[in-house]
Order: structure tokens, then sequence, then C-alpha cells
């Protein structure tokens, strides 16, 4: 690790990318530079669990994708999220924030003695 | 096939979906890949390099598409096709074992899917009738009669003074009639039904008309006929312009209106006619009085119960109309006599019988059931044994990360292909079973088919709910029987089962499962075996009955020979000069007649007193058996006047009626049998009293092997004649070939007579066997389907110790053991679980046996010789099962055999 990347943690991926589209429609590609961008280049996910996750997402119908017309004109897949989705992601982000508040907690107490 | 349709749709659907899908995550890649090379080229590599680069950021395009395939939502099926695959291989490696299995089951569901077709279609079948609820069978019941069919004008009183609770009521009855042009006329069964029959049961023609209520007024003023459908295919070949065609019935054309439809099986279920026609063409049809007499009981009666009218309340009307008929005794009709309703629903084929055949039915489907039972065993055996051949196999897959679920799975798709195989190959062998069974050409009299097919043939096995038996019977025996060795096999603990190696031979659990598997089998093959033996001496006893008659080469040839524009005397006449014209065929030894014909379905009746004695009570007089006859009867049919004589020229119908009685009658009712010279008083004023000029000696009347019955024997030419006659013509050659003479002669005589069966006595007799002799020869067939998969059972288990231990085997043989010793060895295994078993079988037998004794004639449920003869045959049959693979044992090549490893 000599670059301060890391993989994204197994169950937060589709909150991650849940969160990714909160704000518009985006094809894979898309999603994958905007979590590098949000994260400061930190996280950087990997093809291989992307892809995965967003037809495990469709199945699971918290998005839907369509093709459309990129800015410059190619055809491209975009997912969106679906209403479901939306809910799921306010779920998931609500348990984040108690979980890591917890283990920051922890993490923060100075050891006495 | 609607199911198997849809399920085909799903599939391909989804198949499509899924090319789908991976055409559109290529462009997602495609597409991702791309963008990632253009922004690496704006931060200034080369094409190439930014193309390179990209993919390597990608990485494994290949395995993104494998792991994104996964989550497609049809991964299931994806595994599924691999442990499908998976499985063929394997049971291909091992094709004897495979091959065991599945024959075991296709012999097991084959059987049970055409004895489970057969079975539904008599008994479960679904009623042809609408609304069958409500629709009740009316018979006629007398003391010692249960169920009579009724006679015509008491149908008309019923009907008369039930008006209220039943909508309709619809009668019918059945005879054999000839068809066609005289001189080339054949006999086949006819029916006369009431004109709103049809109409009343809700059964709508096929096409064309039914039979209607205007048709059936005026006497012999509407000659129409509908055809039924078996009559319409075979005769007419199905010809969809047949409706306004003639039809030459009895010598009168008859109009076409209609087909019946194909699942209407007529009043008599499996005796389907091939024709219906009014009921006020029956008396000219048959050339007899049909209608008129109050005790002529041949007519079948359905009623509609009216709405909201319980069968309680139409009981207590027809009771009335009985009680007033009582009251008001008219001819015929026997005082005390009443009228019994029946839901048609819970009629299979007629009261009487119905008890009989459920419990053959029963019998049946248990007998089957018990052959499949034998044939899940086999294949338990079998996946027991592969799950303890697989132990290491197993290891090294759950060694190598496969999850135990993934194993339990690839293990039950495999016993389930064996279920499946075993399933397809069963529903083969269930087609040819369910076409001898159905096609079984029964030697019925008159012209009669029983029609098991209804028209409907094997299409009946494609039904979806067969398949879904089949199919489902299949799997679940598969995966049921494959739940406990697979989940057995795969709790294996890794290290001791790799190092044990495949030379554990010595697992004593699944081992000793076998052993109580085999020990079932034959026990339960003993229990079908013993079963099958007692039918068989059944009938062997039947075959040694003597009836009293027709042991001599006879032959039998009845005639129809309507009375109807002769006089009684003229038609006496026209009777005489064929039994002349039949004693001049050259080896006719003598010629008589008789009506009905002994152990025939038809039976007549007559009521007596005589001076002394007092009726039972409650009656006003005796009821026998009766017979018209000529004198020579007797001599024809081989029976012997014992005191007295027999009929001759000088008994006229100007003379004193006389009768000849049977010894039993004698016996009865006079002490020491002093018959002759009595007089049979007879209420009815149609029938002159008799005075008694002979005793016969007895025989059998209406079963075989029964007690010896009373029966009055009438003169034909002093009686009212009768509309047929079965001449008896005993004869020193051939019957055959008198029967054809007879035939030839009879067309000499009287172009008009009509021939209605011609046949041989032994034919005749064999007819009243045919139930045991089938019952027998049925019973055979899955006994010996039993003990096949009984002795496949202990080979497969010999076997199967003998491939373990073959190592053991080869230590011991180079330690000196000699051949035999090793094959007694291996084979005492194998007898030691038959004897178990056989000891088990013949105690379960002796059980099951009390069960049979309402089947069975003139044997025991403990028959020594069945007893004796059962476990023997089993014995040799499992002995040599068990003494082939173990004699392969003692052919062991100690070299090989420890070098196998």
């Amino acid at each position: 690790m000599t670059k301060e990347k890391g993989d994204v943690l197994q169950g937060t991926l589709d909150m991650v990318v849940l969160k990714a589209l909160q704000l518009e429609p985006m094809h894979g590609w898309g999603i994958t530079e905007r979590i590098e961008q949000w994260s400061e280049h930190v996280l950087q996910l990997g093809q291989g669990t992307l892809y995965p996750a967003l037809y495990r997402l469709e199945r699971q119908d918290f998005i839907r994708s369509e093709w459309r017309v990129t800015d410059n004109n190619r055809r491209a897949r975009y997912y969106s999220l679906t209403a479901r989705g939306r809910r799921h992601l306010t779920d998931s982000l609500e348990q984040w924030r108690r979980m890591s508040r917890a283990i920051n907690l922890v993490l923060e107490v100075k050891a006495v003695s | 096939m609607g199911v198997f349709v849809d399920a085909w749709r799903r599939l391909r659907s989804l198949g499509r979906r899924r090319r789908e899908l991976e055409d559109r995550l290529d462009d997602e890649i495609r597409f991702h890949v791309e963008q990632q090379t253009e922004k690496n080229r704006q931060a200034g590599m080369t094409p190439d390099e930014a193309r390179r680069r990209a993919l390597i950021g990608f990485g494994g395009v290949e395995q993104v598409r494998e792991r994104t395939r996964d989550e497609f939502g049809a991964a299931f099926i994806e595994h599924l096709a691999r442990d499908v695959r998976h499985g063929l291989r394997s049971l291909r490696r091992h094709p004897a074992f495979s091959a065991m299995a599945v024959l075991s089951l296709a012999i097991g569901i084959g059987a049970n899917t055409a004895i489970f077709g057969v079975v539904q279609t008599m008994l479960f079948r679904a009623s042809a009738l609408a609304q069958p609820e409500t629709l009740v069978n009316i018979y006629e019941t007398e003391r010692g009669h249960g169920f009579n069919p009724m006679s015509h004008p008491n149908i008309e009183d019923l009907r008369r003074g039930t008006s209220q609770v039943f909508s309709g009521i619809a009668a019918s009855t059945f005879f054999p009639v000839p068809i066609g042009d005289a001189g080339t006329a054949r006999i086949v069964m006819g029916e006369v039904v009431t004109g709103g029959a049809f109409a009343l049961l809700g059964v709508e023609p096929l096409f064309g008309r039914a039979i209607l209520p205007e048709d059936d007024i005026a006497r012999g003023g509407h000659p129409v006929v509908m055809l039924s459908y078996g009559y319409w295919q075979r005769a007419f070949g199905a010809d969809p312009h047949v409706v306004g065609r003639t039809l030459r019935l009895g010598g009168r054309g008859y109009t076409i209106i209609g087909v019946a439809p194909g699942h209407y099986r007529g009043a008599f279920p499996p005796l389907t006619p091939a024709f219906y026609v009014p009921m006020a063409m029956a008396n000219e049809l048959m050339g007899v009085e049909m209608l008129g007499q109050r005790d002529s009981h041949s007519f079948f009666v359905k009623a509609r119960l009216a709405p909201g009218v319980s069968r309680a309340q139409a009981e207590h009307a027809a009771s009335l109309v009985a009680e007033s008929l009582t009251r008001a005794r008219p001819e015929g009709w026997v005082p005390g006599e009443r009228f019994s309703l029946v839901p048609t629903s819970d009629v299979q084929i007629y009261p009487g019988v119905d008890p009989l055949l459920r419990a053959a039915a029963l019998l049946l489907v248990g007998v089957v059931g018990l052959v499949l039972l034998l044939a899940c065993t086999n294949l338990a055996s079998v996946l027991l044994a592969r799950a303890l051949d697989r132990g290491k196999e197993v290891a090294v897959r759950q060694a190598l990360g496969a999850t135990r679920g993934a194993l339990v799975r690839q293990l039950l798709v495999e016993s389930a292909l064996l279920g499946l195989g075993g399933a397809a190959v069963g529903l083969v062998l269930a087609l040819v079973l369910f076409h001898v069974l159905v096609s079984i050409d029964l030697p019925l009299p008159y012209g009669m088919k029983l029609d098991l097919n209804f028209g409907i043939d094997s299409t009946l096995l494609f039904d979806w709910r067969v398949l879904v038996f089949t199919v489902g019977a299949g799997v679940l025996t598969g995966v049921v029987l494959g739940l406990l060795p697979a989940l057995k096999g795969t709790r294996a603990d890794l290290g001791s089962a790799l190092k044990t190696g495949s030379r554990e031979s010595d697992a004593p659990g699944p081992l000793r499962w076998r052993n109580a598997l085999v020990i079932a089998q034959v026990a339960m093959s003993l229990v079908l075996l013993v079963g099958a033996g007692l039918f068989l001496r059944s009938w062997q006893q039947m075959l040694s009955v003597d009836p009293g008659f027709g042991r001599a080469p006879t032959s039998v040839l009845s005639l129809m020979m309507p009375i109807a524009p002769l006089t009684a005397d003229e038609a006496v006449q026209r009777t005489r000069r064929v039994l002349e014209r039949f004693r001049a065929v050259p080896g006719v030894e003598a010629a008589g007649l008789v009506w009905p014909l002994p152990l025939e379905f038809a039976a007549s009746f007559t009521d007596f007193t005589i001076d002394g004695r007092v009726p039972p009570p409650g009656q006003e007089a005796f009821r026998t058996d009766r017979a018209i006859v000529d004198g020579a009867f007797f001599d024809a049919a081989g029976m012997t006047i014992v005191a007295g004589r027999t009929f001759n020229e000088g008994d006229r119908r100007d003379t004193q009626p006389v009768a000849v009685i049977s010894q039993a009658m004698a016996r009865r009712y006079w002490s020491n049998g002093d018959a002759l010279g009595r007089v049979l008083r007879r209420p009815d004023p149609a029938e002159p009293d008799l005075i008694v000029v002979g005793v016969a000696s007895d025989i059998n009347v209406r079963s075989l092997g029964e007690a010896p019955r009373e029966v009055v024997y009438e003169n034909y030419a002093q009686g009212g004649g009768s509309p047929m006659f079965n001449f008896v013509v005993r004869t020193s050659t051939d019957p055959a070939r008198i029967s054809a003479a007879l035939v030839a002669a009879t067309r000499e005589i009287d172009p008009d007579l009509q021939v209605v069966q011609s046949t041989t006595m032994a034919q005749h007799l064999a007819m009243s066997r045919l139930p045991s002799q089938m019952g027998a020869f049925m019973l055979s067939a899955f006994a010996a389907m039993a003990m096949a998969l009984a002795a496949i059972g202990v080979y497969g288990l010999v076997r199967y110790t003998v491939a373990r231990r073959t190592h053991e085997i080869g230590i011991r043989m180079a330690l000196g053991a000699d051949a035999a010793g090793v094959t007694r060895l291996f084979a005492t295994h194998g007898v030691r679980l038959v004897l178990v078993g056989g000891a088990i079988g013949l105690a379960a037998s002796l059980l099951a046996a009390r069960f049979l004794a309402t089947l069975l004639f003139g044997v025991g449920t403990f028959d020594p010789v069945v007893l004796t003869c059962g476990p023997l045959v089993l014995g040799s049959a499992a002995w040599l099962a068990a003494y082939l693979p173990a004699r392969r044992a003692s052919r062991v090549d100690p070299l090989t055999a420890l070098r196998t490893e």
C-alpha cells in the first residue's frame, strides 16, 4: 500500500454506487470517475466489482438503466436510482453514519493508565 | 400440455434475455475502455499506450464478464446445467449401476402408470353426464335380489308417481341386433333409450341431433338411430357426412340422425353399444314384447332430482309408488318389491359387481405400488453404494473448496437424473403395457366390445396429469432416495476419508442399510409370489371344476328367432325344423336347445307353490331359476336324467304342461327326492301349472363351482317360446368345424334367422373362468417383475461387495483359499439375507392372503402348495443372483487384485 488507496469495503460498495447516482443518471465509467473524484482518488472502483454490482442492483430494482447518447455523441448505458433505490440509500446511509460514529468513538478513546 | 408449453416458453425467454444482457455488457465494457483510453490520451499518452493502460486498469475483461454474468439472475439455471452435465458424465462412467437403477425404476413406474391409467379410466373417470350429483340410478329390489334392472310398466308407474320429485326419468336397455342386410348381417350391441334420455343426462351429440322425446311416442314409428362414437369410428371411418344415411337394423332401414360424443359410454359403462335407437322401436327391433311385461326386468334407469328435492324425499315418493303397486297387485308385480335409489356417482358399473371391481382395482394398485417400492429399493441401494464409492472424490472436492451445499446439490441432481431416466423409459413401458391392456379382445358373447378405451385411446396417457404423475414420481423418488446418501456422504471427515482412500471395505453403516433393503425386497416379492400362486391355484381349481354339462366336444349356436309374424305353433314348428336340420349335419351326435344358456349372464326365474309346503315368510311363492329347453337338450349337454323321463313328441301345446327339475330341487322339496308326478302351481296366470315328469342331474347355472341349484326346465314346445335360443350340439369331431356347418345350415333353412353368436362350449366355459384367469396372469406378471427386481437387488449387492473387496480376495487367494471357498464366502452373505427376507415375507404373506379370500375360488388362504413353491422359486432365483457375482470373486487373479489400488 504505497499510495493511500483502498478497495471499497464489501457491502459499502452498493451504498457508494447508489450515492454516486443520487444527483443524476450516469454510465458505468462516469460512476468510477465520480467516486474517484469524490474520494480524492482514494477509492478506486475495480471494474470487476462495479459491473457485477450494477447488474445486481438493477436486478434488486434499486436502479434502472437505459441507453442514452453522451455529450460527445456516443451511445452509453445510463443508470438512475429508482424510488426503491433512494429509500434503500437513505436507510444505508443512516446505518452507516451510526456505525462509523460508533467506530470513531471507540477508536478515539485515549488510552488511560 | 399447457404447463409444458409455458415452461418451454419461459426457458426460451430466459435464454433470449441472457443473450441481450450479454450484448449489453459487451457494449458497456467497450464504452468504458474507450472512455478511459480517451482520458489517458488527453493526459498525453500515445494512442497505443493509452489503450493498453486502459485495458490494464480495467483488469481482465473476461473476469469482469464472468463475475457480472453471475448477477444476471439466471445463475441457478447455469449451475443446474453444469450439475446436469457433470451428473450425466458420472452416470456414464458407471453404466452397469446406472442401467440397473434406471431399469428398476422404469419397471416400477411403467407398471404404475399403466395401471393408474386403466384404473382411472375404469373407476375415477369424470362423469360424462351433466351435474351427476343430482342423478340417481333406480333398481328394483326384491328379497334376495339386490339390484335388478326395472321393467317398462314399472318405470311408467314410477314416472307417473314421482313427477313431483324427479324432473325426468331416462331408461335404456341393450341387446344384440343384426346390422346390415340379411345374409351378411353382423350382430352388434344396440341400446334402446327413452326419448328424453340424452337431454336429461346432459349429453350433447358430437354432431347431428340426439334422440328426442318425439322419436319415442309411436311404437315403431320413428326408425332413427344415433351412432356411438366408437362404432362411427370403426364402421364409418369417422365419416363427417354420415347423418341422413340409412342403416339396416333387424331388417328395417333406420335413418342416422347423429353421433354420440366419445366420452359417453352408454348406460352400462364398459360395454359401449354400437348405436342408440328410441325405446318405441324396441318391440319391433327385438321381435318380442319388451315393453308390456311387468316381470321383464331389463331396463337401466336414471332419474334427475327436481331442484331442491333431496334423495330421501325422492326415495319416499318411490316407496309410495311401490306400496300402491303392492296394493293393486298388477300381474307380474312381486308383492314387497321396492325401488332402490343409488346416487349415480356412486355407481361404477353396477351396484352388484362394483364392490368386487373396487376390490380388484385396489388389489391391482396395491400390487403395482409394491412393485414400485421394490424398484425404489433398488435405486436406494444403488445410490447408497455410489455414495460409499465416492467418499474420496467428495473429500477431494471439499478440500478444494466446494461447499457442502454444492456437493449435495450435485449428488441430488445425479439421483434426480436417474429418476428422470427411469420415468422416461417407464413411460414408454407404460404406453406399451396400456396398449396391451386396453386392446385385450376379450371373447365376450354377442358381439359385445369391452371398451376400456372409450375411443380416446392412448392419448389418455399423455394427459398432463398422468405425465406429471410419472415424471414427478421419478424425480421425487430420485431426490428423496438420494437425499440421505448425499447428506451422509458429504459429512465425511476430510482427513480420515482422504487417508483411508478407496479401500475402506468395512463401511458398516451404509452396507447395513443395503442389507436391510435387500431383505425388504425379498420379503415383498415373496408376498407377491404367494399372492400370484394363490390366484394360479384358484384358476387351476376352476379349470378342474365340472360344471355338470358340456364336457364332450360341443358347439353352441345362438339364433335370434323373432316370433312376431308367426303364431306360437308356427314358431315351434320352425324351431323344430332347425333342430332336425342340425341333427342331420354329419358328425352331430345330439342337438338340443336352451334359453338362457347356463353360465351366461342372463337369468330367468319362475314362481311356484307346492301342495303341503309353505313359502318363506313374507312371500307367496317359491322362486327358482328356470330354463326353456327341448327334450334332447339334456343328452346334448351331457347331462343325465336321473329319474323319470325327458320331454318327448307327446308333450304338445294341447297336452298337460310338464317339467323336468334339477336333482337339487327334487331333494329340497320332496323327501328322498320323490318328485315325479308332483305339481308346480304357478301364481302367474300366464304360466300354466306344471307336472314334474323327470329329474335331471345338477349343473352350474350362474357361476362355476356354485352349490347345486334348483332349476325348473320347461318344454319350449309347450310354452310361449323365446326370441332367442341357444342350440347346443354335441359332436364326435371338431366342434369349430361343426359350428361352421351349423351356420351354413341355418342360412339354408331361413335367411331371416340371425346368428347372434357361434362358438364352442369350451370357449363358453373359458369365458366364465376369464376373471380368475386374468387375475392369475396379471398377478403372476407383477410377481415376476417383483422377483426380477429382488434378484437385481441381490445381484447388485453381492457384486458390489465383491468389487469392493477385490483386494481382500486377492490376499485370501494368495494365502491359499480355494475358489469354491471364496464363492461360498460371498454367496453365503447373499443367501443369508434371502433367508431372513424369506422368513419375513412368508409371515407377511400369510397375513396378506386373508385379504384375497373374497377373490379366490376353491383354495384356502393357507395353501401348502403355494407356501412351498413360492419360497422355492424365489429362493432359487435369489441363490442364482448371489452365486453368479460370487463366482466372479473366485476368478480373481491374486496378482491383479493386489495391484488394484
